[in-house]
């Protein structure tokens, strides 16, 4: 079990991000998390929403193609230097971060970290084991 | 090979009867263009050349050829050999620009249009137990009804569904046990598309055998991704509304090339530049004489097509020559800086990269002195979603394709699945927007 991770294909046209922000709302499916590269042509939107395998079914359906992926997500501790802490470690260990994004949880004010690394297991048993909090449920 | 039966013994002809009988059928013919259209008279007259010199097929260089713009210059009827009265069905070709190209047929001519379409749907495997749907256009356009009359001479029960409404296309396949499919190319890749989102699964849910693909040029590659969406076996045909429409010619279960009807059609090749005509085996133009039309005859038609002729006996008993597929049409060849390329030939590229969907567009432009050129395809596979690099990589490998294979520079456009334009009839992929070509 763990977080998954929505990544979709978007052209560089006017309103895909509309789009699928459309089919979202209506199949009732919240955003959790959203980030997006700036590209010039296309690029990758990658998201958490609350129903993942509804969101790429409503997706596929209007000819979007998207993917899911299992992802770390990680709520560091709230103080000065935690996430060098974090990075230090990681790179200490061959583990490279494809990339990062951030989110607040609402209810609770925490701010929570998508990372996408080269090896998931490793960095999870790595990270727990130095006391980051790992998150596996939203 | 699959087994099928021959239609007419004229497929099985030895070199001599055809000499023979194309000898006949074209003194007799340049005698009835001389005596009953002005045009032709007018033509051969300024071209020095008489009737009394065309004995046999070996003079047939010696005459003048005919070109789209002569059927243009003569609208709607002057190049007709009949009057009126004789006249029992008119088509015209979808011209884009001005006056369209009108043709007639006589009740013979009908007669003999159903006979080659009858021989073209035999060699491609179907017979009076398939049922065959024609997702041509019904209209001016010559597909629908040629092969309409040809399928049900030889007894196929014929669905004339005519084109667009792509779901019901599909549902009436799926309730008519439809096993023969009569499209474009392109238009059966997109009704395959639609298909698997209406949750139809052509192989499991429909019944289809045989599909009969002409109207447009297509690629082996095309050929692969159609028998593997729909579980059928593609062959193509060929013809142009000029010269009768389709039944020209048409691939046999071989697939080694599209038989010509011989005693109907004289093929030529060409070097597009010159005229002159080149040797068997060799790559130019074809152009095509009719020898057995009443109402329209016509003298060395141009078609603009690029293929070749191999007259060796083929796999399948036929002995009728074979034109390899259009390559390219002499017209629609684009010159990217410096560099000639047959839309085709992109094509082809393209259907060989794993990641983008089989829909594509070609677009030219002029920035400063140079030829930009950019290809839009669709991403179709989510793999490639990983991470950018993937995509970029994706993207190289196309860009490279295109440089290595075909010696262009081109951007590509990854973009949407089910974004660019899907056609009903003949697809129009160059989009060129250079001031003067
Ligand atoms: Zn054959």
């Amino acid at each position: 079990m763990g977080i998954k991770q929505l990544s979709i294909f978007v052209a560089n046209e006017k309103g895909t991000l509309a789009d699928v922000t459309r089919i979202f709302r209506e199949h009732e499916i919240d955003i959790r998390a959203i980030s997006v590269y700036d590209t010039v042509d296309y690029g990758i939107l990658r998201t958490v929403v609350s129903e993942p395998e509804k969101a790429v079914e409503a997706l596929a359906k209007e000819g979007i193609v998207s993917k899911l992926s299992d992802i770390l997500t990680i709520n560091p501790e709230d103080k000065r230097g935690s996430l060098n802490d974090i990075f230090t470690l990681l790179g200490d260990n061959d583990i490279n971060i494809d990339y990062i994004y951030s989110f607040l949880v609402r209810e609770d004010g925490s701010q929570l970290f998508v990372l996408k690394v080269n090896d998931k297991e490793k960095a999870q048993e790595l990270l727990e084991k130095n006391g980051v909090e790992i998150i596996r449920e939203l | 090979m699959q087994e099928n039966d021959i239609w007419s013994e004229c497929e099985t002809y030895d070199r001599e009867q055809f000499r023979k009988v194309q000898s006949e059928r074209l003194v007799d013919t340049v005698k009835r263009v001389y005596e009953k259209v002005p045009h032709y008279k007018n033509k051969f007259d300024q071209h020095g050349v008489s009737v009394e010199d065309i004995k046999s097929v070996d003079d047939l260089s010696k005459l003048p050829f005919t070109e789209k713009k002569d059927f243009r210059d003569n609208y709607p009827f002057g190049l007709f050999a009949v009057p009126q009265k004789q006249i029992v069905r008119f088509h015209a070709s979808s011209g884009t620009t001005g006056k369209p190209t009108v043709v007639g047929y006589t009740k013979n001519d009908m007669t003999m249009w159903s006979e080659m379409i009858a021989r073209i749907v035999t060699m491609a495997g179907v017979t009076d137990e398939d049922v065959a749907q024609i997702s041509f256009g019904y209209g001016l356009f010559t597909g629908a009804f040629g092969l309409h009359q040809g399928l049900e001479h030889i007894g196929a029960a014929v669905i004339p569904m005519s084109s667009g409404n792509t779901e019901k296309q599909i549902m009436i396949m799926k309730d008519f046990h439809t096993t023969a499919l009569i499209s474009t190319p392109s238009y059966a890749l997109h009704m395959a598309e639609i298909a698997r989102e209406m949750g139809v699964d052509p192989k499991k849910d429909l019944f289809l055998k045989w599909g009969l693909f002409g109207g447009e040029g297509s690629t082996e590659a095309m050929r692969r991704e159609i028998n593997g969406a729909w579980g059928l076996l593609a062959t193509e045909n060929y013809g142009m509304s000029e010269l009768i429409g389709p039944g020209v010619s048409g691939e046999c279960l071989a697939l080694k090339g599209m038989h010509i009807n011989e005693d109907h059609f004289i093929p030529e090749i060409i070097n597009p530049d010159t005229g002159e005509v080149l040797p068997e085996g060799a790559v130019g133009e074809l152009v095509i004489t009719t020898i057995s039309k009443e109402a329209l005859p016509i003298i060395r038609y141009r078609t603009s097509d690029i293929t070749s002729l191999n007259y060796d006996k083929c796999d399948c008993g036929r002995t009728t020559v074979r034109m390899a597929k259009i390559s390219g049409r002499s017209n629609d060849m684009l010159i990217l800086g410096g560099v000639n390329v047959f839309p085709a030939q992109i094509e082809e590229v393209l259907f060989n990269v794993d990641g983008i969907g089989p829909h594509y567009q070609i677009k030219v432009f002029k920035q400063g002195y140079l030829d930009r050129i950019e290809v839009d395809v669709e991403l179709i596979d989510a793999n490639y979603l990983d991470s950018f690099g993937k995509l970029e990589n994706l993207n190289q490998t196309i860009k490279h394709k295109l440089r290595t294979v075909l010696g262009i520079d081109a951007k590509v456009n990854l973009m949407q699945p089910r974004t660019l334009q899907r056609f009903e009839g003949k697809a129009k992929r160059v989009i060129d927007m250079r001031e003067d070509k």
